[in-house]
């Protein structure tokens, strides 16, 4: 440091590391590098044990393409997003509009609503793969008591049939996402001003016609980001399928992230390679979904 | 508009939360338990968990032993994790890739340890290792040199409830594959499961392999290469295929685990299930079935009995990487005394793995019968591949019973062959 | 996606007030249609806790009973939570509240100055790093599995250590986010103000400013803490190599899952009193998240 500039400014230059640094400084470590190394990882060739035994170029890469499991996973993974996000979406709206009204204990009510959350994934799946057990599970003990199942049969075996699994297991998903995208609505339908729903009323239009052109538009930023999150979420979920099925049998009810667990049991270097192709998906659908929501903007 | 966008943006933290029980996970590395201050040796011991409940842990056995040694021996300290069964393959593994070795481990072994040269063979750890049972000798070892040393042992019956038999009207157990389809049959038609057949991905691996057996087939062949997909085996799956069914099983096999199946036999509406020792204990605090309520016989074949039968043992493994060998050798002579060996089993209901230990045990009521059986016992394969076979048969050989299982066996016995 | 990235420059909030009051509305007489609507609102929340009241069920069943097809269990026995303590629960207990509590407090203490600076502030590099945070919203350690086990084979600590690292980087995003839009709608003239009078600006921050962000930081803190809380597949791997009371609750839960046989009594025992510090932490701090986190406002 040259001793002729004043000294408050070099220093001055780095104050912003002070306050920032520490916070770029864990994600780049924590949640950034994981990512580098992952893709390192993916050309290398591992041992089971984990040893590096050199490069291994687009090896890993070939044998991902060469499993035959991996179409069914794909379009499964594809039909597992889809379908939570889209029915998580349908009945936040619905519960959030619920659940705005005021009626007496309402208070309490929004409390049950934050259960899921409070509980860990893992335990709700424990507690769903108990209650649908063919034999004495609640719900079949339910459905037996309504005579439309006998205990013990196929029909009561909803884990051992790929698709009714797959099907409960995606009903788990939805229950454990919606408290957070009913309270992420809630929070947008609280923002709005009663002014413009009295406007409205008094103009006449009708409630449809007050929810679609007034309520549905202002939501519209909280929808975007509550999809967005979830899609990520969703896609990348594990603990449901694995504590349900182990996505088994086969690779049946497997999705990818279920698929790269069973791979990195043995194959370290294909496992690496199908989480950097999970990741490049999730990027790619984050930044299409921001683009097409944000040319919407531009239509309206 | 951009204020609510960071309004909902705040919110959509609780995204993160929603689904993400899970993260993945690496290791840190512990200290290496080199010789301490004082000239102390601090080994690591990672044990699988035989418990069935807080109550009778593992490790407790363990630090049992540990606390006798330790006082016998002052310069050696032992550290011991339990590691629950279901993950033990999978954290074990991820010990050795993440380069933090134990000192020694009990459980699952794979030849893969010994063939990167990270063991010690068993006549370095041990003074005396011909006490080992001679029949495993073969599975623990790589390259002729034993690795792998057994500490407990299991070998599988056919156990059957003989109150189920009874109200089906059937007085003898049955030898061969069409007696089992007929006495399912009975059973079934009294509302109970004829068989319970668990193909699900926990264990999957030894139901194949005692059905394969009784059809003189089996993962290798007589000269110890892999033969996965011979006609033997394909014709197996095709008779479970014709057995599922018929409807006598349970529903679903293929997405069915044993620990799930062996409550239920406990519960007692199985007629019959293969089960170990470690059954018997299950059906005692089920509460349903008294000791004359079941039996367990030679399970059978196609055309009669099995002579042989699944030996199961698991081994132990002294790693090298800590440098270790004087304190390893002392406490394994230590840990493998007859009266450790037998109070393991009567904690677990297994069978011992040394001679001096099983010729103690021999005349036992419960456990003679498993006994007889050790010596003649097939044991799994123990090639570097076997690890990631098994993980492949366990996720997908269910898969046969509505599927095709010639193709299913083929892409087995491809992952078996592909890195021998 | 800017406009997203963006936080509003403080100066066009500075005309705006604090956050409003959340408003109270009047009470209204009871109608037809809103007895309807809480009869379903009370059903949907039933249907939302009866998993759980299912568990807690279950976990009071005994030994004997636990597999029959009932929907009650034939008597209460309250021995699985008894018994559970002589198994070092109340350790995992504790390694569950050191990790959790770590991880909170090392999201409050980074993220807390970066936000207020990034509120305040035009530095270069700003817009880098909230693009950053922004964009690591998206990863989740379950996607990079393999990345965090072979990165953390380098490093040399504590396993709860690397869990409190751990859930702190994946959680810090949100707090930072939330954090900004708070510090934003903080008009600065109060700030100026009290230095005017002559506090610092660590002064002014820590008597005013912190203060009226109070609802930011807590929903930050209640977000972490669950969070890690209910962390498993890192906590499961990272604790590799520990005795099993260093291991954190979802690791000892899940243990009970053996090879055998699965005690299905102990493990809703121990999942039900794993979640009782959550609802303690929430019914503590709840009213001050947010506007209340039930009035499910963000301002």
């Amino acid at each position: 440091m040259s001793t002729n500039v004043p000294r408050a400014n070099p220093l001055r230059r780095f104050t912003p590391l002070l306050w920032v640094g520490p916070a770029a400084a864990l994600i780049i470590g924590v949640v950034i590098w994981p990512v580098v190394v992952m893709a390192t990882t993916s050309t290398l060739n591992i041992s089971p044990d984990g040893f590096n035994l050199g490069s291994a170029g687009l090896g890993n890469y070939r044998e991902l393409f060469q499993e035959i499991a991996l179409p069914g996973v794909l379009m499964r993974t594809a039909v597992w997003v889809v379908g939570v996000v889209v029915v998580t979406m349908v009945v936040s709206l619905l519960l959030a509009q619920l659940f705005n009204q005021a009626f007496p204990g309402r208070r309490v009510a929004r409390w049950a609503l934050i259960a899921p959350w409070g509980a860990s994934v893992m335990m709700t799946s424990l507690i769903f793969r108990w209650a649908l057990n063919a034999q004495n599970g609640v719900v079949n003990v339910i459905l037996h008591d309504l005579g439309l199942v006998n205990l013990g049969t196929d029909q009561a075996d909803w884990l051992g049939r790929p698709v009714a699994a797959f099907v409960w297991m995606m009903a788990v998903a939805v229950f454990v996402s919606l408290p957070f995208s009913t309270y992420a609505i809630l929070a947008g339908l609280q923002t709005m001003d009663s002014a413009v729903y009295e406007a409205a009323r008094v103009d006449g239009a009708s409630p449809w016609r007050i929810y679609r052109s007034i309520t549905l538009p202002l939501l519209r930023p909280a929808l975007i980001v509550a999809t967005l999150i979830n899609v990520i979420n969703v896609f990348n979920s594990f603990p449901i399928i694995w504590e349900m099925t182990r996505g088994g049998p086969g690779y049946s009810t497997s999705t990818t992230t279920t698929f790269m667990f069973i791979l990195k049991q043995s194959y370290i270097g294909e496992s690496a390679a199908l989480s950097v192709i999970n990741f490049a998906i999730v990027v790619i659908v984050a930044l299409v979904f921001l683009k097409v929501a944000k040319w919407k903007d531009q239509v309206d | 508009m951009s204020r609510k966008l960071i309004a909902s943006l705040a919110i959509a933290g609780v995204g993160s939360l929603a689904l993400t029980a899970c993260a993945g996970g690496g290791g840190t590395k512990s200290t290496s338990a080199g010789t301490g201050p004082g000239g102390v040796t601090t080994l690591k011991l990672v044990v699988a968990d035989y418990g069935t409940g807080p109550s009778n842990t593992s490790s407790k056995y363990w630090q049992s032993i540990i606390t006798a040694f330790e006082a016998q021996n002052p310069k050696i300290k032992v550290n011991v994790t339990a590691i629950n069964w279901n993950d033990f393959d999978n954290q074990v593994q991820t010990m050795i890739q993440n380069h933090q070795y134990p000192d020694i481990t009990e459980g699952d072994y794979f030849a893969n340890y010994a063939q990167e040269k990270l063991l010690y063979s068993a006549d370095q750890v041990l003074s005396n290792p011909d006490n080992l049972l001679p029949v495993f000798k073969n599975q623990g070892s790589y390259d002729g040199v034993q690795y792998g040393m057994p500490w407990t042992t299991s070998s599988r019956t056919l156990f059957y409830n003989k109150k189920l038999f009874a109200e089906a009207g059937i007085t003898t157990p049955p030898t061969t594959w069409a007696q089992v389809q007929t006495d399912a049959t009975k059973i079934k038609a009294t509302g109970n499961v004829g068989y319970g057949l668990p193909l699900g991905p926990e264990e999957a691996q030894a139901e194949a392999l005692l059905w394969f057996l009784g059809n003189g087939g089996g993962y290798q062949n007589a000269s110890g290469q892999y033969d996965i997909n011979s006609t033997q085996n394909v014709q197996t799956l095709d008779f479970l295929k014709s057995f599922v069914a018929s409807g006598v099983t349970e529903p679903n096999p293929a997405s069915k685990n044993r620990t799930d199946l062996w409550q239920q036999f406990a519960s007692g509406t199985i007629g019959m299930i293969n089960g170990s020792p470690a059954l018997i204990p299950i059906i005692n605090s089920g509460g349903k079935l008294t000791s004359s309520d079941w039996a367990s016989v030679q399970i059978p074949g196609k055309n009669g009995p099995l002579n042989t039968t699944l030996g199961v043992c698991d081994n132990v493994a002294a790693f090298n990487a800590n440098g270790h060998q004087a304190a390893i050798k002392a406490f394994l002579d230590f840990a493998y005394q007859d009266k450790y060996q037998l109070q393991f089993d009567k904690e677990y209901d297994l069978l011992p793995a040394t001679t001096s230990a099983t010729q103690a045990l021999s005349s036992d009521p419960i456990f003679g019968p498993f006994l007889k059986a050790l010596p003649q016992s097939v044991q799994y394969p123990s090639t570097t591949s076997w690890a990631n076979t098994k993980t492949q048969i366990q996720q997908t050989i269910g898969t046969a019973l509505t599927g095709n299982p010639k193709s299913v066996l083929d892409q087995i016995q491809q992952t078996a062959t592909k890195s021998q | 996606m800017s406009s997203i990235a963006e936080p509003l420059p403080a100066e066009t909030l500075s005309g705006e007030s604090l956050p409003p009051k959340r408003v109270r509305r009047p009470r209204a007489p009871i109608t037809t249609r809103k007895l309807i609507l809480s009869v379903i609102a009370y059903a949907v929340a039933l249907v939302f806790v009866l998993p759980y009241v299912f568990m807690v069920l279950t976990a009071m069943r005994p030994a004997s009973d636990i597999s029959a097809p009932t929907l009650l269990p034939d008597h209460f026995d309250f021995s699985n939570f008894t018994s559970i303590w002589s198994t070092g629960f109340g350790s995992n207990l504790g390694a569950s509240l050191i990790v959790a509590g770590g991880a909170t407090v090392l999201v409050l203490l980074v993220a807390v100055p970066a936000a207020y600076y990034c509120a305040r502030r035009r530095f270069r590099g700003r817009m880098l790093f909230l693009v950053m945070v922004l964009a690591t919203q998206m990863f989740q350690p379950a996607a990079m599995l393999v990345g965090i086990q072979r990165e953390f084979i380098q490093f040399n600590l504590p396993p709860l250590v690397s869990l409190i690292l751990i859930n702190g980087g994946f959680n810090m995003a949100f707090a930072i986010w939330i954090l900004t839009a708070y510090f934003s709608s903080i008009p600065a003239e109060l700030e100026e103000a009290a230095m005017v009078d002559g506090s610092s600006r660590l002064g002014a921050l820590g008597r005013i400013t912190l203060p009226l962000a109070m609802p930011g930081i807590m929903t930050a803190l209640i977000f972490t803490f669950i969070a890690a809380w209910n962390e498993f597949i890192v906590a499961l791997t990272l604790t590799l190599g520990q005795s099993s009371g260093n291991t954190p609750l979802t690791v000892a839960i899940n243990n009970y899952i053996g090879q055998y046989s699965i005690d299905w009594g102990h493990l809703f025992a121990g999942s039900v009193i794993a979640t009782v510090p959550v609802i303690i932490l929430f019914a503590a701090i709840e009213g001050r998240v947010v506007g209340g986190l039930t009035a499910g406002s963000i301002k």
